[in-house]
């Protein structure tokens, strides 16, 4: 045994070798040609980390400048300030909450102290929900902005890396953009009509300088610019229906668009000095807040609703942009919160005929809570020609261009698969899209984060790694 | 150290993990031709002889018991293509195992014996919130045959042989987290355990001595369907929203066992030094699919179908044994694998890849009736990358993009006894 023992020694120590631990070499990350000392991120609601209706910590950590930022850093990025709220108002603007489905199969969301009596999915009677807003630790000061909006905590120890304002479009960002002076009177004013970009601002600025003008203040060796978005959403969101007292409440001209959007761009790369990518305008009805109410299952469930008389005849009407009442068709989108008005009591008509459902079309759905299909039209031929504008102002200052609207037509036509997860443009269960229809979750930002990445390293022969999206939430169900 | 820990952990669970052969098949059944290599068709060393040619059995002299026990201990690295760090397994031992006993007058023309083994079973465990944990957070694949067997010589260079094998154990249980999150931000997570149906199917084979000095075999072992028909099925950490779309409480599935067709030559050039080659044909292709049947939704939908489209394999083996002394056998030998697995199809249950195997082994006789054998194996798979285009443009999205090493140490004890 023991002659046994000695001539297998050399097997014995093979086998200790064999049984390491094998290891690949991690992936080369370099900079390629680029610069990330200091990387400066501009734009809107998107860019600063906006998600469930608002802005708060959980949103700015994960917005795509900071995990970009995260990821710059593993090639030689340098710091990037986030402009969070401090712990005890993390909750900034406060944001919607998820209740569930109820037994017709819709979300229960709730903003802020909202409250509703409705019965949950699996339960067997109604009960009242409410949003407490004692819940959240709010980033009010109690001030009013001039505009009659709350004033935000100011975020003033210094100019952060991630200016991203939400609301802001490029025809509030520059003041040079409109010709008309009132728009471009309150551009200039901007920072005493948008609290998130307020509490950006040093106070001898609020309301006397411009987003260009701020931005213009930081030194960037590289930069992202994902602006536009808003001149045609704010219009689509309100269903195509300008408000008389916001002058940023339309289609923006592609005139004033295009000056607005070179000086922006001029600014932040230095005339073609500085090194960045900018991204396009994604075809604004992709996006759950036009798809996840649909007209055929509306009027499925008006003929199939026992309190309505006559049901089988009954539709839903609508008014259409020229002022038209028709019948709603399925090229017509709702929007989302059309779903809470459809089918409730109004003056001229109490329930059981509620609004938009009169098949005398006495009482048919407001025009702002639907886009027609002229007006689709008018919104997707617009966003077309922002996006050449921003292709041609990316040639023109030597950039990269991120097409997210590309990008995200085909996530909205075929998902996207990560890490051996299903994922789509829907809404609640595609999670991608975060609670108010419009802004990704998470893991969409995450998503968004890796498309710049694969734009930057291919603009600039960069090898930096893309994050695994499947690590940053998506809805947390309730 | 590490070798004798190996040892201790012999008496451990009855599996084994897919590090000897491609997919998830095994091939440990032998402690003798795991040190060469893992031939054995064309040649008669031992009771192994009905796992790897019962054509064989006939032509072994020795009427006696062969218990054989393995310690497979894999190591991986995985990179995922989006991903920040490197993962291993959480390190599992498993022993695959294997018992053979014949019987038969001295010198009669017949032996008859039965084998217990494990000739396919996979056990994985990854790292905690690895990559790939919405395909699969760990498997056990189980089956063990019982198989009795029954060999003649036709004459003093021909020999046939036949047994029935039975599938008397064959269990699966998978788990995997699912993307849904609950209000704590945890991801839910859905566990398959099954039984398979007991089943029979059959192995034969035949050995042609033409001389002292060669040897021909082949040997064919059928394919079974190893069928759950009623699995459980259970879900973790699933919120009350999602629950509704999560109902199911049984599953069906089936998975191929697939037939295997090896030819094997023994050359033994003198009395000491014996040499085997043998090349094994797996019929993968029949691995099309896995799909589960469910009794009630799971995210929606009843069925759930992954592809595979496994492709036949081949594997060559070559392997020596040489007597140093009248008590002590050494050998050495070696394999090359051929995966079964297509690029761009590798899951993570079986993150195969054609595979370089090299053996060493020895006997030590203790007196006329008691032996005892000891083999390791050292299986090197080589590094195996899929892109998350691949996956898109096969169907295939539903595994996980990225780098696979794995290497496989695979130490054996065999102990022999003689009637």
């Amino acid at each position: 045994m023991n002659t046994f023992l000695k001539k297998n020694w050399p097997a014995a120590a093979l086998l200790g070798l064999a049984a390491c631990q094998p290891d690949l070499e991690a992936p080369r990350a370099d900079k390629g040609t680029a610069d990330f000392s200091s990387y400066v991120a501009v734009g809107n609601s998107l860019t600063a980390g906006f998600q469930s209706g608002g802005l708060a910590n959980f949103g700015i950590e994960t917005s795509y400048p900071a995990i970009l930022a995260q990821q710059f850093a593993k090639v030689g990025g340098g710091e990037f300030v986030v402009p969070t709220f401090g712990p005890e108002q993390r909750d900034g603007s406060g944001y919607l909450k998820f209740y569930g489905i109820n037994t017709l199969g819709s979300p229960i969301i709730l903003s802020p102290g909202q409250s509703v009596t409705t019965t949950v999915a699996g339960e067997s009677a109604p009960r009242t929900i409410t949003n407490n807003p004692a819940d959240y630790k709010f980033a009010f000061t109690g001030q009013k902005l001039p505009s009659g909006t709350s004033e935000l905590t100011p975020f003033n120890t210094t100019q952060p890396n991630n200016l991203g304002v939400p609301g802001i479009s490029v025809l509030s960002a520059d003041r040079t953009a409109s010709a008309i002076p009132q728009i471009a009177g309150a551009a200039q004013a901007y920072g005493a009509i948008n609290n998130y970009y307020q509490r950006l601002l040093p106070a001898a600025d609020r309301g006397v300088t411009d987003y260009t003008t701020f931005i213009g203040r930081k030194n960037a060796t590289f930069f992202t610019c994902w602006l536009g978005n808003n001149d045609v959403l704010t219009y689509a969101t309100n269903g195509a229906v300008v408000e008389p007292t916001n002058p940023f409440s339309g289609l923006s001209d592609t005139t004033s668009f295009g000056r607005g959007y070179r000086n922006i761009v001029r600014t932040m790369s230095k005339t073609g000095t500085v090194q960045g990518v900018v991204a396009n305008i994604p075809n604004v009805t992709n996006v759950p807040y036009f798809t996840a109410v649909t007209v055929p299952t509306i009027i499925a469930g008006i003929k199939a609703n026992p309190n309505i008389p006559n049901a089988a005849a009954a539709s839903l009407y609508i008014v259409t942009g020229t002022g038209t009442v028709r019948e709603a068709t399925a090229t017509d989108l709702l929007i989302l919160p059309a779903s809470a008005v459809i089918g409730t009591p109004s003056a001229g008509s109490p329930l059981p005929v509620g609004i938009g459902y009169s098949a005398t079309a006495a009482n048919p759905l407001p025009s702002k809570f639907v886009l027609d299909a002229a007006e689709i039209t008018a919104i997707q031929t617009r966003t077309n020609q922002l996006n050449a504008i921003i292709a041609k102002t990316a040639r023109q200052y030597k950039l990269g261009l991120a097409d997210m609207n590309g990008f995200f037509s085909s996530v909205a036509l075929g998902g996207i698969a990560i890490n051996a997860t299903a994922n789509n443009a829907g809404f609640i269960r595609g999670n991608l899209f975060s609670l108010d229809g419009v802004h990704p979750t998470s893991r969409g930002y995450a998503l968004i984060a890796n498309e710049f990445i694969r734009v930057i390293n291919t603009t600039y022969g960069a090898t930096i790694p893309q994050v695994n999206p499947n690590e940053y939430n998506a809805l947390l169900l309730p | 150290m590490k070798f004798k820990s190996l040892l201790l952990t012999g008496s451990a669970l009855l599996s084994a993990t897919a590090v000897s052969a491609g997919g998830y098949q095994v091939t440990l059944a032998g402690i003798k031709n795991n040190g060469m290599g893992g031939v054995g068709v064309g040649l008669s060393l031992d009771q192994a002889a009905m796992f790897y040619n019962p054509g064989a059995l006939a032509m072994v002299r020795e009427r006696g018991v062969h218990l054989g026990a393995n310690a497979t201990i894999a190591r991986q690295a995985f990179r995922a293509e989006n991903g920040s760090m490197q993962r291993e397994l959480q390190n599992n031992t498993t022993t695959p195992f294997s018992l053979f006993a014949s019987f038969g007058p001295q010198e009669g023309k017949f032996r008859a014996g039965i084998a217990v083994y494990t000739p396919f079973g996979n056990k994985l465990e990854y790292a905690q919130g690895w990559e790939g944990r919405f395909a699969l957070t760990q498997i056990d694949l189980k089956a063990i045959y019982v198989q009795p067997t029954f060999s003649y010589a036709i004459t003093d260079k021909l020999s046939v042989g036949a047994g029935l094998m039975y599938l008397a154990l064959g269990s699966v249980n998978l788990q995997r987290d699912v993307p849904s999150q609950n209000a704590a931000g945890e991801f839910a997570s859905i566990e398959l355990d099954g039984k398979a149906e007991r089943k029979f199917g059959f192995n034969a084979g035949v050995l042609f001595k033409p001389s002292e000095k060669l040897s021909l075999g082949i040997s064919y072992r059928s394919k079974i369907d190893a069928q759950v028909k009623s699995g459980d099925v259970t879900f973790r950490n699933l919120s009350a929203t999602a629950a509704p779309g999560f109902q199911a409480t049984k599953f069906a599935a089936t998975l191929p066992l697939p037939a295997t067709t090896t030819i094997g030559i023994g050359v033994m050039p003198n009395e000491k030094l014996t040499i085997g080659l043998d090349v094994n044909f797996v019929e993968w292709s029949d691995y099309r699919n896995l799909t589960f049947e469910f009794n009630e939704p799971v995210n929606g939908s009843r069925t759930s179908s992954s592809i595979r489209n496994y492709e036949d394999a081949l594997t060559f083996r070559l392997g020596g044994q040489y007597q140093l002394t009248s008590g002590l056998t050494v050998r050495a030998g070696g394999a090359y694998d051929n995966t079964p697995v297509k690029d761009g199809f590798v899951t993570p249950e079986t993150p195969d890849s054609d595979r370089i195997t090299g053996t060493l082994g020895a006997s030590y006789k203790f007196g006329e009736k008691f032996s005892v054998d000891l083999s390791t194996q050292f299986v090197n798979l080589k590094k195996r990358t899929q892109t998350q285009n691949e996956l898109l443009n096969n169907g295939t999205t539903d595994r996980v993009a990225g780098t696979f090493k794995t290497s496989v140490v695979v130490p054996g004890i065999g102990l022999n006894y003689s009637f």
